[in-house]
């Protein structure tokens, strides 16, 4: 059968496609990458003086792809725009009470965005609530269709770091408002971040780099990479993962607590996927971001886990809510609560929903539970014989940790997809039936659900390779870049492969895209 | 006298390299004005090296994009691009040379389809038409290069896109074998068949012929983007895997395809089976009915013959005439030399419309209208409609009122090497040399008068 199109059917179906009413560009959508691919080559054809701005149309374009997002454009523009001005003013102005007024506007107007398209309804429900307990009509009324902005989290919180820092003396204030602008919506980290910063991003547009092969190469790794690991590990977990916590009260024990573990691995695969995509995507387009991950799962103790997972927001926290709040740097109840109040507000950060509430808390108590016991653990290890060899020692300290975040997971996993912690929390006790019996309960089901055949060993084997990949934050594209040809273009196929053959397809939101 | 302190002298600089002279200051390096065509040149070349360097390794990770589409065109589990896969299998057997078993629960319009598309040498000759052809085969046509199109309950679109289908991919063949049913000169909804492609046909129309129509391009860039969409291609994969080196091939659906490459001796089955050359050869039970059986199945086709696509045919539809027309004549500017045939009714049958003319007029419209216009055109034509014009035609020749057995067929289809050579000696039969009964005999009365039509069936 011969296909024959017309330049006119082409036209037709780009148009469709730029016009279709999709809410936005899908990181893992051929659309995306070509996209992209536009926006790198015209970037890079265009004098370098000039590339900041075009990405700055690029990234508005992006960000009006959806319909909805389009009239939501003000938002954007308005959360750059005052914390711009701001931001100029606190630079400019000596006088502390208008250095202190304008931070002030800054913050309660990036604040007030946030809390009103994030949880305008969450709080409006909430004073329902009370007034109905008390018999009276609620003053503020919920709003169904409020649409949440693209990215909104992410932008929201760059822009206010960059008011606080020009307050704190940083960060020079910026007066070319473009390449502000641009630096708020650059569109590579728009959805999913990782949440930049203006003093490291700065330099960096405002001498734009030379094109450089081995660093788009790289980046062009870094971002296979990021699909290997979204569309084929995370995606495909999640098909048995959304199984067992759409129905969790019919689970057993032993699928619950795989479920929740591999939860852990598909929302790590995933979130880090994106950002390998983000940082690769940005990398040719000469910018380097923030690393968002240190090999987390090597962790040994629940602190240092913190401080390898989502780094760019537990920075943003530690340096925005944390330290104001006085840190560590003040007496222990005082210090154990900041660490409550920093994991409540993370907790909410990532929607307005009870669950993720109680995730942060879980995590915060875990945290104040670990620092308060950790001089007597400590005192404790010589009488461990397990840990008299470092390398058990470690391991066990990492399983702690894995096992404590799994824990803590459940209250994520069920905000979700939408299920009772409580009740997969009670499933997690029943249905035990030995190791044998309970191994065969789990991959009963994951057979059942669909990941079946050479999947498993895929997926088995790819987060092993993975794993060892990022030990100890290694960069895999760097070290890719330094093998001979041959291997080099050897793991290209390998990974453009396993994509191709294990990929989910059409499972293309990001977890992180929701935030 | 108190000695007074020498004040210190200044001091003093000394040189130790001869001339005494300021340090210098470093030059400011004296930056040459660069000519800008010089500098967009060398940025322009820049630019075209890097895309160039780009562009090559891009090119790198081409083969598999290609192994992707080829991979999913190839197997095509969906049937997008090669068909459904019951009847591919049916005309890959069939390519292979095998008969294939099942044909009632063939899709046979598919097949043709199929089969025009797949076959990799165009056939010299093919034949076209409804269940009234499928019984010409290769020892009849006189050639091996042939293939029956023919279709169960083809009307006049099956008739035209399955000649059309081999032209547009560029396969048309030397000799187009026609066997017309009188519904083709029939333009009510009643002489149309549900399973013709209707789109086709409108695709043919308004290309081909340019008669306006609803047609619209089909959605081709939809095909296109299914080539190229990697879950599309995993599919095929779980497919391939699953049907590879297996005995009997599963659908899309995992059912079983019950078509299979007919075993023993094809003329001893107790179904209907296809031939490789598209004929169609009748289960044992009905190639060997007794004269009675056949007979008993004429008389049935007496009453259910308008039924068969000729509800209300009262006379020719110009429309169609001038379609049947356009149609020769596309077909001749493709060089093909089209050889019409006229099938036989069943004696009995045939009698038994001839005694009712008034309600068959359209059919009994046919037959002078195509013979005077073979003759005008040089056409050839061969058969009639009315077995009493066939020399040594029998009733035993038929398999029921409609289906003329192939050795009745043999009695007035010379073969198509014999035609061909009859046309270029100019040698044809006269088309206008036979005159088919479209009445029924008047008994002559005792003065010499004709009577009036017989109004009953004559004796069998």
């Amino acid at each position: 059968m011969t296909i024959t199109i017309t330049p006119a059917e082409v036209w037709a179906q780009l148009t469709a496609l730029v016009t279709g009413g999709q809410s936005a560009l899908a990181l893992t959508s051929a659309l995306y990458l070509g996209f992209f691919a536009a926006a790198a080559l015209i970037t890079y054809a265009l004098p370098r003086i000039a590339r900041p701005y075009f990405l700055l149309v690029a990234s508005y374009v992006y960000y009006c792809y959806g319909p909805a997002n389009r009239a939501l454009l003000p938002v954007l523009l308005g959360a750059t725009l005052l914390t711009w001005v701001c931001g100029l003013i606190i630079g400019k102005s000596r006088r502390k009470p208008v250095r202190v007024a304008f931070l002030v506007l800054a913050v309660a107007g990036c604040v007030g965005i946030l809390l009103y398209y994030k949880y305008w309804n969450l709080f409006a429900q909430a004073v329902g609530g009370l007034f109905g307990m008390a018999g009276a009509s609620a003053p503020i009324a919920p709003h169904p269709d409020l649409i949440t902005p693209l990215g909104l989290s992410y932008f929201v919180f760059a822009a206010l770091s960059y008011a606080i820092d020009v307050y704190r003396r940083r960060c020079r204030v910026e007066l070319n408002l473009l390449h502000y602008a641009m630096f708020v919506s650059f569109f590579p980290t728009m959805v999913t971040g990782p949440i930049e910063r203006y003093p490291h991003l700065r330099p960096q547009m405002e001498k734009s780099r030379r094109f450089s092969y081995t660093r788009c190469a790289g980046g062009a790794f870094r971002m296979l990479w990021g699909y290997t690991k979204k569309m084929v590990i995370a995606d495909n977990l999640a098909v048995y993962v959304s199984l067992v916590y759409a129905t969790p009260s019919t689970m057993s024990g032993p699928n619950l607590a795989a479920a929740t573990a591999l939860f852990a691995l598909q929302l790590y695969m995933d979130f880090s996927g994106c950002c390998d995509i983000a940082l690769g995507a940005a990398r040719i387009l000469g910018y380097d971001l923030i690393e968002n991950f240190r090999a987390p799962f090597e962790a040994t103790t629940f602190s240092e886990f913190w401080a390898r997972w989502h780094i760019s927001m537990t920075g943003w926290f530690r340096d925005y809510v944390y330290f104001p709040l006085g840190g560590s740097r003040c007496n222990l109840p005082r210090h154990m609560a900041n660490l409550v109040i920093v994991f409540l507000v993370s907790g909410l950060w990532h929607g307005a929903d009870w669950r993720y509430l109680m995730w942060g808390l879980s995590c915060g108590v875990i945290s104040v539970i670990a620092k308060l016991t950790l001089a007597p653990r400590k005192a404790l290890w010589r009488f461990n014989p397990l840990y008299r060899e470092p390398a058990v020692r470690v391991f066990c300290q990492r399983c702690v940790v894995f096992v404590l975040f799994c824990f803590t997971l459940v209250f994520f996993a069920s905000a979700l997809y939408d299920a009772d912690p409580y009740a997969v929390y009670a499933g997690m006790l029943r249905g035990w039936d030995g190791l044998a019996g309970s191994w065969q309960q789990v991959t009963g089901l994951i057979y059942d659900s669909g990941i079946d055949g050479r999947l498993p060993v895929v997926l088995v084997c790819g987060t092993a390779i993975v794993l060892a990949a990022e030990h100890n934050g290694a960069n895999v594209a760097r070290w890719v870049r330094s093998q001979c040809f041959v291997l080099r273009w050897t793991l290209y196929y390998a990974a453009g492969a396993a994509i191709l053959f294990f990929g989910a397809f059409g499972q293309s939101a990001f977890i992180y895209q929701n935030f | 006298m108190a000695q007074q302190t020498t004040l210190p002298q200044a001091p003093q600089r000394i040189s130790r390299s001869g001339a005494v002279s300021a340090p210098a200051r470093p030059r400011r390096p004296v930056r040459r004005r660069r000519n800008p065509l010089v500098w967009i040149l060398l940025g322009l070349v820049r630019r075209i090296y890097f895309a160039l360097k780009v562009g090559i390794r891009c090119l790198l990770l081409l083969p598999i994009l290609v192994f992707m589409v080829a991979f999913s065109y190839q197997v095509d589990r969906s049937g997008l691009f090669q068909g459904d896969l019951a009847p591919r299998r049916i005309v890959d057997l069939m390519l292979e040379g095998y008969d294939v078993t099942n044909f009632e629960q063939m899709d046979e319009r598919q097949v043709v389809q199929l089969f025009a598309q797949d076959v990799p040498e165009t056939p010299q000759v093919i034949g076209v038409g409804s269940s009234r052809v499928l019984q010409f085969n290769r020892e009849l046509i006189g050639t091996d290069s042939f293939f029956n199109m023919g279709v169960t309950g083809a009307d006049v679109r099956d008739n035209m896109t399955s000649y059309y289908k081999m032209v547009s991919y560029g396969k048309a063949p030397q000799v187009l074998l026609w066997s017309v049913d009188p519904w083709v000169f029939y333009g009510s909804e009643n002489a149309f068949d549900d399973r013709a492609d209707a789109e086709l046909y409108s695709e043919f129309l308004t290309k081909v012929l340019g008669v306006p129509t609803d047609y619209k391009e089909p959605d081709k860039v939809a095909l296109w983007k299914a080539l190229a969409e990697p879950a599309y291609f995993q599919g095929n994969v779980d497919y391939y895997i699953k049907n590879r080196g297996q005995a009997t091939v599963t659908d899309d659906d995992g059912n079983t395809i019950e078509f299979n490459p007919v075993q023993g001796d094809p003329y001893d089955q107790p179904t209907t089976i296809k031939r490789s050359d598209g004929s169609v050869l009748y289960d044992v039970a009905f190639r060997t009915q007794t004269q009675d059986q056949i007979l008993s199945q004429a008389a049935a086709a007496c009453e259910t013959f308008n039924s068969v696509h000729m509800e209300g045919f009262n006379a020719l539809d110009q429309t169609q005439v001038k379609a049947f027309e356009a149609f020769i004549d596309y077909a001749h500017s493709q060089g093909t030399t089209v050889i019409l045939v006229l099938s036989p009714w069943h004696p009995y049958l045939y009698n038994y419309l001839v005694n009712e003319p008034d309600k068959h007029s359209g059919f009994f419209q046919v037959e002078p209208w195509l013979r005077q216009y073979c003759h005008d055109h040089n056409v050839p034509l061969y058969g009639s409609y009315d077995p009493t014009c066939i020399p040594g035609l029998e009733e035993m020749d038929f398999f029921d009122g409609l289906h003329c057995k192939d050795t009745g067929i043999a009695k007035f289809f010379p073969g198509v090497p014999q035609v061909l050579a009859d046309l270029e000696a100019g040698t044809l039969p006269d088309p206008l040399s036979v005159t088919p009964r479209t009445t029924a005999p008047q008994p002559e009365t005792a003065d010499g008068t004709d009577a009036a039509p017989a109004d009953a069936a004559p004796a069998a």
